[in-house]
């Protein structure tokens, strides 16, 4: 009998259930590296992408598969693929779309390794980028050339958490037949699924809130399979045939799937980012709890908002959910639950008073990381950015009394009590 | 491949490899709102095992243009046209759901001259209630996520598949979203309107193979072991899944139609 389960159902079972063989509840993390064929002729079908099934990890995995499976479920996607970080998942969707001399408009408001790649690194293979404000859907149309071959920008952008108007610009990408690429790990399916909105590929860091538990790296690519790759001339080596299994179209034989099928057979056979079971098993325990965990980071973040905006020693407060966030429109309608835990703030006294705080909060962990269960904290002025002066800063969207916040499950009572600490820090610091 | 058919682009599916007449040939016929790629673990897999496969996008089904086929019987000549249009021969008709009722059709038509029939998750009637027929006329895309659901068994509902990182229900309902909005309502009228399953059941003196399913809620497996009752000497298997056991069940299925295809003289 189907019954179409919910979201939170599926978080803990889609992908996986207990075989008839062990019976094991958890899914088992299947540790090994290749796959006994029983016989000549399946290894080749294995082979020939015939059916499905598992050839070798580097490719395949049954547990890494059932996370894979897990995440198409969440998503609403035909078919996902997870590999080994989220940077991973961007490089695989880009080098299977486009082509030397293939053209991407991007958000240039963005995650700085995600800048770097389509600035620096994939110019240098004959692909280029040119980024737009992510808010304005009029100069992403305008950016659009006749070889552009995927629009990509962040649900949220990190670290200036700025909201893209995803149903508005998938109308654009939609009417010049270009896919949405989305980053979603600031929104997680819990908050927001994009290919509700018209977004046709979703990359994610699993190692954010998915994952949340700080304890293992990976990213995923989950494909709508809502987007026409029919044309041939634009997406020659999606729809037209393709070097591997002797001309093989991936759209004809693949149809809402051609994409993952592709970056398969190509991206994880010739470059080779896998997942590690192991880390497959982690990121899966972490999405079994997903929706209670995300309840309670929205929860607390609104809490710390609260905190932090009547507080007398915070010179500002950014975050989409407040009023006063310039995107709040857009977060209200796209991100109705709330629009995540990350918050950015400013301390009266600048980048000394930024270092104090920093440097006497006690439950609060420095680190360069975001979406852990635990709250996490990191001053770019002293540590990341630190060789900046504060004009650089301002241009790269950033203010050298900056505070980036990931907002924990803590009481978040303690949570205040410990910013209590360092904000006397400061005090005595200005005094 | 695309041909241009009855004044209309028409995609026919042949498993990666090219078609070859002088081969024994197996032509899958998908079901209502469905196409080519109901049989994605099928295609490529008899077309390497040496076979000639065609799986026909029918008139306004996946990458076919062309108006929709109003009846079982208007499919089954489309089909009986395409077949005499390709030159084929020896072919052996493997349908799904609907496609069972074409292939039915076409074996009257061709009077026993193909060389096997299959029937997959198949019955000699699939009455549609009213509920989804209304439905495919005023919102197609619903009544495609409702069939995509109902379709499937547990691994649907728990996105089990046997391709890693694919999802029934997700790849499902893009696999209906490709046809024409019009293909669902009038293949759903189709098959409930059509009535003559018993006596082509019947007529059948090739030699037949059914799988059914298990947990099919399309086709019920209590209609299909009626109907398989109807066909002298009719090979009968039933798989533990949903009515889209071609993807619920692939390698079983494969199988048992392989062993059967082995059999064949």
């Amino acid at each position: 009998m189907s019954e179409n389960y919910k979201f939170d159902t599926l978080s803990l079972h889609a992908g996986h259930i207990p075989d008839k063989e062990t019976g094991s509840r958890a899914v088992p993390i299947y540790q090994t590296t290749s796959y006994v064929f029983n016989s000549t002729e399946e290894a080749a079908s294995l082979y020939n992408m015939e059916v499905g099934g598992h050839l070798y990890t580097r490719i395949s995995n049954p547990t890494v598969a059932a996370l894979e499976q897990r995440l198409a479920a969440l998503e609403g996607g035909a078919s996902a693929l997870a590999c080994s970080s989220g940077m991973a998942a961007m490089h695989l969707v880009v080098s299977a779309i486009c082509s030397s001399g293939d053209h991407i408009v991007a958000s240039s408001k963005m995650y700085g390794a995600n800048i770097n790649l389509l600035q620096h690194t994939m110019p240098r293979f004959g692909v280029n980028t040119d980024f737009v404000n992510p808010n304005d859907p009029e100069a992403i149309k305008s950016a659009i050339k006749p070889n552009t071959k995927l629009v990509f920008g962040e649900v949220i952008g990190n670290p200036g958490l700025d909201i893209m108007d995803v149903p508005e610009i998938a109308k654009i990408c939609n009417s010049k037949n270009i896919p949405l690429v989305l980053d979603a790990t600031f929104n997680t399916p819990y908050l927001m699924q994009p290919f509700k909105h018209g977004a046709n590929i979703i990359v994610h860091s699993l190692t954010k809130w998915l994952g949340g538990h700080g304890i293992a790296i990976g990213g995923a690519i989950v494909n709508g399979g809502n987007f026409d790759w029919g044309d041939k001339d634009k997406f020659p080596t999606i729809s037209g045939p393709h070097f591997a299994l002797g001309g093989i179209s991936f759209w004809e034989e693949f149809g809402p799937s051609a994409l993952i099928a592709k970056i398969r057979a190509e991206g994880m056979y010739n470059f080779g980012p896998s997942l590690s079971p192991t880390n497959a098993f982690h990121l899966m325990q972490g999405i079994e709890t997903l929706p209670l965990r995300m309840k309670k980071h929205i929860e607390n973040t609104h809490s710390i908002l609260d905190f932090l905006v009547n507080h007398e020693m915070v010179e500002w407060v950014k975050h989409p959910d407040l009023e006063t966030h310039p995107d709040h429109e857009v977060a209200k309608r796209i991100l109705p639950k709330g629009s995540g835990s990350i918050v950015a703030f400013g301390i009266k006294g600048g980048r000394e008073a930024g270092k104090a705080f920093i440097e006497s909060v006690q439950l609060a962990s420095h680190l360069a990381n975001v979406g852990d269960a635990k709250t996490l904290l990191i001053h770019p002025g002293s540590t990341t950015h630190s060789h900046l002066s504060s004009e650089a800063m301002k241009e790269g969207g950033l203010t050298d009394d900056m505070i980036r916040l990931s907002v924990g499950l803590e009481d978040i009572n303690d949570i205040k009590k410990d910013f209590e600490r360092g904000f006397r820090a400061v005090k005595k610091l200005n005094k | 491949m695309i041909i241009n058919f009855k004044g209309a682009k028409t995609y026919l599916g042949t498993g990666g490899k090219s078609l070859d007449i002088n081969k024994r040939t197996l032509c899958f016929l998908h079901g209502s709102g469905q196409n080519h790629l109901s049989f994605i673990q099928q295609a490529r897999f008899f077309a390497y095992k040496g076979y000639s496969v065609v799986v026909p996008d029918m008139p306004a089904h996946g990458f076919s243009d062309g108006n929709p086929c109003k009846s079982i019987k208007e499919n089954a000549e489309w089909i009986n046209d395409l077949l005499v249009e390709l030159n084929l021969k020896d072919v052996v008709v493997i349908g799904h759901s609907q496609g069972c009722l074409v292939a039915l059709e076409l074996n009257r038509i061709l009077k026993n001259s193909l060389e096997a029939l299959i029937f997959v998750a198949g019955s000699n009637e699939i009455p549609v209630n009213q509920f989804l027929l209304d439905l495919s006329k005023e919102n197609p895309q619903k009544a495609s996520q409702m069939m995509v659901t109902w379709g499937h068994g547990i691994d649907g509902d728990m996105s089990i598949n046997k391709w890693p990182g694919h999802s029934h229900y997700g790849e499902g309902n893009n696999i209906m979203c490709m046809n024409k909005p019009t293909a669902l309502r009038y293949d759903l009228h189709s098959c409930n309107d059509y009535s003559d399953g018993i006596d082509a059941a019947k007529n059948i003196k090739v030699p037949a193979l059914a799988v059914l399913a298990k947990n099919d809620q399309m086709t019920p497996l209590k209609s299909g072991l009626k109907f398989v009752e109807l066909i002298k000497n009719c090979e009968t298997h039933t798989l533990d899944c949903g009515h889209f056991l071609p993807s619920e069940k692939p390698m079983e299925l494969n199988s048992i139609i392989n062993s059967f295809l082995l059999n064949l003289k």
